[in-house]
């Protein structure tokens, strides 16, 4: 595979522009005492705006509770969501009512037919957000429903039905026209393709990239299949335990990623193709490699540490997210001690791999 | 699929028709599929293209409305169309292991793993108590379960998706069934844990000559897993034959749609594919080809008269009236780059 460097998007280098969102430093603790269960650390994240950026990771890994932190569901224990210079986390009273009827950011849901209210009707379901903001009579809110039905290709003969009668795929548009109709500046989609079939899968993903082009739209994508993000995304943010573990332009750092654990979740990835660089028997931890010590098992050692099959002493200590040398002009960042060494590690493990 | 069966052969289906809404229409019309000792085979389709259904006439438990009009199902050559819920019920778990989607919608909350494995041994096998239990840690070690007497006491919201679906396995192979039938037993599974299930099933087809059925709708995770495919569209088999061969040489222009819109293992911007249209709905009356509404090189004979399963090479067949045209594969290259 050749590695073309990324055309960095015109946001990125416009001089003096920031990202329309920025999460800094966020640590997320849900429940209390022994319970407590810390379950984002130390996350930054910007979103610039008209980029598609795909988050990735195993369930557990964090990206929902990421997702409703930055529409202000769940409170930070530590750090900050700011979104167009404002702070929208910490609010209260007054302050959170009015951020969320603004509807800067919204969630669309992985499972349309639980996340949509199954007596309502399609028009309801897309202008219940609007009727609630208030301010608009009936005619505006119908004229914005059936534009935003329009926006996501469904004919307005499905104003009527009730998501039990329409297809999946109908669904999961519905619920984006949903998230649409409220103008929002930026679109959170929480793994929305991963309950359908592989056409709807991609006829969802490009839909999002279209809003993307027409609208101007940033998006971004939770999913865990890896090549059809990356078929869209310009930039994707991979998160293990909580944390963020490798950050980049989507065709770097599927060239090349910079932690093993990007790397294994690329070698997982069910393919009609073999040609992947590295197998999963190369990346994985096996019955031959060391034990681990006390150290890299601590809750202070790398997060990935546990499964890594190239951990040594250093990793010991969580690693910082760091800018990658490679990076060229666009922002890429991977946490990793051994990222320059555990490639040619992994090529070497090679020789024991079980066929196909 | 003439002439007598070969010897091996674990599960057979012979021109299975399933009516739904207590005989309003066909769902599955016609089905012909054979999976034998030591082998995988896959079922892949959009949804409700009718792969479940045949899985649940195969299982024994089609739901309520849901009739075999015509067709027949063996068991090892033996006949279980007409079986007895008695019967069926001697034939799950000793003869066939069932593995479905959601693995905690169908373990009891509140219960350990554990005694939900033993139940069946003792229920099953007639064990003691004492032997279930030796038995049930042997099985979960088999499953690649680490930490098995750990596993045992604990209920299932203790446990992962990955390690649930272990589980699950765990129980549907107790009783040393020969064959197991998987339904989208990997779909609502991360990446990296899907490939250690298929990597398990794999495994278990090697050591205990199990006979896989495997279901998904996914071409890229059959390739994967699976030795031969059988490819549903609209209720019928449209086409089917070694994986290797369909994928290389897809025959069918559904199955070629199919691969355009896999996961393709390319980790490159480029266009995704989709498949314009929808499937007809059941019931449809569609004298000819069903899927040449959607299909690119759709010719007039297409929609004239049903469309009989053509044999193209020694187990490949492909159920459309092109698939010797050479002009066929040009026809769908042009029309794809088109899109």
């Amino acid at each position: 595979m050749s590695a073309p460097l990324t055309d960095v998007t015109d946001a990125t280098v416009a001089p003096g522009a920031r990202p329309l969102l920025s999460v800094e430093h966020v640590d997320v603790v849900l429940g209390r005492g022994w319970r407590a269960n810390h379950v984002l650390s130390d996350v930054n994240l910007a979103i610039w705006p008209g980029e598609i950026v795909g988050l990735v990771g195993e369930t557990g890994s964090g990206k929902t509770t990421l997702a409703r932190t930055v529409v202000g569901l769940v409170r930070p224990k530590h750090g900050r969501v700011v979104y167009d210079g404002s702070q929208t986390s910490g609010l209260r009273g007054g302050a959170l009512r009015r951020e969320r009827r603004q509807g800067h950011v919204q969630l669309v849901f992985q499972d349309p037919l639980r996340s949509l209210d199954p007596d309502l009707t399609v028009g309801q379901i897309v202008g219940e957000g609007l009727r609630i903001r208030g301010g608009l009579d009936g005619a505006e809110i119908e004229a914005k429903v059936t534009e935003a039905l329009r926006l996501v290709g469904l004919d307005a003969t499905l104003l009527s039905r009730t998501p039990g009668q329409i297809s999946g795929g109908q669904r999961q548009r519905v619920s984006i026209a949903r998230a649409l109709a409220a103008d929002p500046g930026l679109l959170f989609c929480d793994e929305p393709v991963s309950a359908l079939d592989a056409s709807n899968r991609n006829y969802i993903l490009r839909l999002l990239g279209d809003l993307r082009d027409s609208l101007n739209l940033p998006i971004v994508i939770i999913s865990h299949d890896l090549s059809s993000l990356a078929g869209i995304a310009d930039r994707v943010v991979v998160l293990y335990r909580g944390r963020i573990v490798e950050d980049g332009p989507v065709d770097q750092v599927f060239a090349a990623p910079k932690h093993p654990y990007t790397a294994l979740l690329m070698a997982s990835a069910p393919s009609v193709k073999h040609d992947q660089p590295l197998s999963v028997h190369q990346l994985r931890r096996t019955t031959a490699d060391p034990d681990l010590g006390p150290d890299l098992t601590a809750a202070s050692a790398c997060v990935f540490a546990a499964r890594c099959p190239f951990a040594i002493d250093a990793c010991a200590v969580q690693p910082r997210l760091e800018p990658v040398a490679e990076a060229g002009g666009g922002h890429w960042s991977a946490a990793c001690h051994r990222r320059e060494e555990w490639p040619a590690l992994a090529r070497e493990r090679g020789t024991v791999a079980a066929p196909r | 699929m003439t002439g007598n069966p070969p010897p091996d052969e674990v599960l057979g289906i012979e021109d299975l028709t399933i009516t739904v809404h207590d005989g309003a229409a066909a769902a599955v019309r016609g089905i012909s599929l054979s999976v034998h000792t030591g082998e995988i085979v896959g079922m892949v389709g959009e949804s409700g293209s009718g792969k479940t259904l045949t899985c649940r006439a195969a299982l024994g438990v089609l739901p309520k409305g849901c009739e075999i009009e015509q067709g027949t199902i063996s068991f090892e050559r033996q006949d279980v169309t007409q079986l007895s819920s008695r019967g069926w019920q001697r034939l799950h778990g000793t003869g066939i292991g069932a593995v479905f989607q959601d693995p905690s919608s169908y373990l009891n909350p509140s219960l350990t793993v554990g005694s939900q494995l033993t139940e069946v041994l003792r229920v099953k096998q007639g064990l003691g108590r004492r032997e279930a239990h030796r038995k049930a840690i042997e099985l979960f070690t088999d499953v690649g379960l680490r930490q098995p007497d750990r596993v045992f006491h604990q209920i299932p919201a203790e446990l992962s998706g990955g390690m649930l679906q272990r589980v699950m396995i765990a129980i549907a192979i107790s009783c040393g069934p020969r064959l197991l039938i998987a339904d989208e037993a990997t779909t609502a599974l991360d990446v990296t844990i899907q490939a250690e299930i298929i990597e398990l099933l794999r495994d278990l087809r090697d050591q205990r000559g199990l006979a896989v059925l495997f279901v998904s709708h996914d071409l890229a995770v059959i390739r994967e897993l699976c030795d031969r495919v059988v490819v549903f569209y609209a209720g019928e088999v449209v086409e089917s034959g070694p994986v290797e061969e369909i994928i290389e040489r897809p025959r069918h222009p559904y199955t070629q749609a199919l691969l355009q819109v896999a996961s393709v293992g390319d980790f490159s911007r480029r266009e995704l594919r989709v498949i314009p249209g929808q499937p007809p709905q059941v019931g449809a009356a569609i004298t000819g080809c069903r899927f040449a509404a959607r299909c690119p090189a759709a010719i007039d004979v297409c929609r004239s008269a049903p469309i009989d399963l053509v044999r193209l090479a020694p187990g490949h067949q492909s159920r459309c009236v092109r698939a010797n045209d050479p002009e066929l594969a040009d026809a769908l290259e042009t029309e794809l780059a088109a899109r």
